[in-house]
């Protein structure tokens, strides 16, 4: 039996679960829709300003990126990881090679600041 | 045993599969609700009061372990204020995606040893496949969306900027996370959780890596959103956090995702570094020469289990009520400055020294 | 059999999610249907055997590139248009026919034997699964792809910070 068929299942079925669930709070709950005050959206304040907006975005964005590159980096520290006793001395300078780089990168980073106020 | 030998490996595998899936699933589903009476009851004990004691059956007060019940009931009959600006197709789903992967994740744990019947291997875990520990973090990044499209779909932007800053937290951590966990790869040589736990039988992995217990145990809390790093939730006392137009059920089906995260990482944490189902110094072929079958050795692996997790649900419980909340900077600055260098010099320490012994000077 | 029935209704689901993408007026809806496009071709590759493969496309692909989608566009898009339920357009007629009927073709050239998928399958049984497999090959024959992996990573995080920066004086 593949493996992953308990896989399939499995995930079927909490997604199901969760569904019907939530489906059941739905239709156990008693519908007062006479208020319309309750259907609008919480605010309790103005809204942001413009600039405010564009700069946290810019920090958003470059967390995102460096979490992409260096869960890569993980990726592959874990297949090294795996094959560890197989490949000797030659594997771990291999290996070291790698990271050095990637420190280069994450030194370069924290040298521009690019992870500031977060 | 007539009844077992009639049936083809298949259908064995398939009975056992859905047997142990409907029991992992009604554990999982057991610890939201005593977490959040344990949640009321030992923060009286820090605070020197008493948490909720009454709400009991026939008379008995039951310690106030009823009062579980007694929210679970009331917030299935609440009203659901869907509101109106909010996209319906994802404001329903998010709490689902928020909630899956901790369930799923759950039955990747190995509660005990394999053992057999007749023939037939049977696992304690309801999936084992070969990148065990690669499907665990896989699932863990899938948890992220359940929060941004909560966020984003209940067309609020204090929400939205609440989901934002909850999701960056959640993916700053992952990376120390991960990398804590290649350490133990390269100790075990293996990317199955239960051979980790059957190499534990002398010395615990707690020895061998404490580094990456650390590391595993904060990350542990920035993971599941708990104090101190709870920003999301925390938030919504002051403004309003990513699941502010979220009511009834769903409110507590993210509740309810968080709990079993916790316990699903509680008991990865004692699977990694505390010897998972294995009573320490005593070998698993002790324990079956001792009750004379394979399954009841496994039953007892599990217990064993359930102790140590509950111990780090505890401590969870435990650092919420004593530390106080980090801000966001000194958050995310935690995640990127300090842990992650150490969980990259720690890859690099451990690895060398494994040359040096493995390989020879 | 019931490996066909699984592709099939994996490659349906992935279809429709990928004409979702194309289809949505706003672009969050779009980037939710492509995490889910994803994760069917995640489902296709561990199907095929190849798990290593399926969990990394799970964790690296729809985990963290298709969050950096979702955080780009939540950030510039603040203003949500509303959903006002599903809207065909023509030119949306003549796309939907023409996916329905490569579909339609290439299931029945699966069914009636042509083509490579109904080749028979060479796994190679390895111990230690798909992960040895895949590291022992990398670390040996592919050492240099390996190493040119970590520059090419260094100068994307170089480059990013670059683009990211170049709007803001100082620094």
């Amino acid at each position: 039996m593949n493996p992953y068929l308990p896989v399939l299942g499995i995930i079927v079925f909490s997604i199901a679960f969760g569904m019907i669930v939530s489906a059941a709070s739905m239709i156990l709950g008693p519908k007062k829709t006479y208020s319309k005050v309750k259907y609008s959206v919480y605010e309790c304040g103005l809204p942001l300003v413009t600039s405010a907006r564009e700069r946290m975005s810019v920090k958003f964005y470059l967390t995102a990126i460096l979490f992409i590159l260096f869960d890569i980096e993980t990726v592959f520290l874990f297949l090294w990881a795996k094959a560890f006793d197989g490949l000797g001395w030659f594997g771990f300078v291999e290996a070291v090679l790698f990271i050095a780089v990637l420190i280069v990168g994450y030194v370069y980073v924290i040298r521009r600041g690019a992870l500031e106020w977060e | 045993m007539g009844i077992i030998d009639s049936l083809t490996a298949f259908q064995i595998q398939l009975i056992t599969t859905l047997i142990k899936f409907v029991a992992i699933l009604v554990l999982a589903l057991q610890v939201p609700p005593l977490m959040v009476w344990f949640e009321r009851r030992a923060p009286a004990l820090f605070q020197r009061r008493k948490g909720p004691n009454r709400v009991g059956l026939f008379r008995f007060r039951l310690f106030g372990l009823l009062q579980s019940l007694a929210d679970t009931v009331k917030l299935i009959f609440k009203e659901e204020v869907v509101p109106d600006a909010a996209n319906k197709v994802f404001y329903h789903l998010a709490p689902v995606i928020a909630m899956f992967p901790a369930l799923v994740v759950i039955m990747a744990v190995p509660f005990g040893n394999d053992f057999h019947i007749g023939d037939h291997l049977i696992t304690m875990s309801a999936i084992r496949i070969d990148s065990g520990f690669l499907f665990i973090l896989a699932l863990s990044s899938i948890a992220v969306y359940g929060v941004a499209i909560a966020g984003w779909s209940s067309n609020n932007k204090y929400s939205l900027m609440g989901a934002l800053r909850a999701s960056a937290q959640m993916i700053a951590y992952e990376i120390p996370l991960g990398m804590s966990l290649i350490p133990m790869v390269l100790i075990y040589q293996t990317l199955d959780l239960n051979q980790m736990v059957l190499q534990q039988e002398q010395v615990w992995g707690i020895f061998k890596a404490p580094v990456s217990f650390v590391l595993f145990f904060i990350c542990m809390f920035a993971e599941t959103n708990r104090a101190p790093f709870d920003l999301a939730e925390g938030e919504s006392e002051l403004i309003a956090g990513f699941h502010t137009e979220y009511n009834s059920f769903k409110f507590s089906q993210f509740y309810l995702g968080e709990y079993v995260s916790m316990f699903t990482l509680s008991l990865i944490c004692s699977c990694l570094f505390f010897g998972g189902w294995q009573i320490p110094f005593v070998s698993y072929q002790t324990l079956v020469n001792l009750t004379g079958y394979e399954f009841i050795a496994s039953i007892i692996g599990t217990i064993v289990l359930l102790h140590k997790a509950a111990f780090f649900m505890w401590a969870f419980v435990w650092v919420r009520w004593t530390l106080p909340r980090f801000r966001y900077d000194q958050l995310m600055n935690v995640g990127w400055r300090f842990l992650m260098p150490v969980a990259l010099v720690n890859v690099l320490i451990t690895a060398g020294v494994l040359s040096f012994i493995r390989f020879g000077g | 059999m019931a490996e066909l029935v699984i592709f099939l209704s994996f490659a349906s689901i992935m279809l429709f999610s990928s004409l979702m993408v194309i289809t949505r007026k706003n672009a969050v809806p779009a980037a939710v249907y492509l995490v889910i496009t994803m994760l069917c071709a995640a489902a296709l590759y561990a199907l095929m055997g190849a798990d290593f493969v399926a969990t990394i496309q799970v964790l690296v692909y729809a985990g963290a590139i298709m969050v950096l989608f979702l955080f780009v566009i939540m950030l510039l898009n603040t203003e949500s248009d509303i959903e006002h339920g599903f809207q065909i357009k023509g030119p949306d007629f003549v796309m939907i026919a023409l996916t329905v009927l490569s579909f339609a073709i290439t299931c029945i050239a699966l069914m009636a034997g042509k083509g490579a998928v109904n080749a028979p399958m060479e796994t190679m049984p390895v111990d230690g699964g798909n992960t040895l497999a895949v590291a022992k090959v990398l670390f040996v024959n592919y050492l240099w792809p390996f190493e040119l992996a970590s520059v090419l990573i260094l100068m994307a995080i170089v480059a990013s910070i670059v683009i990211a920066k170049r709007d803001n004086a100082g620094h």
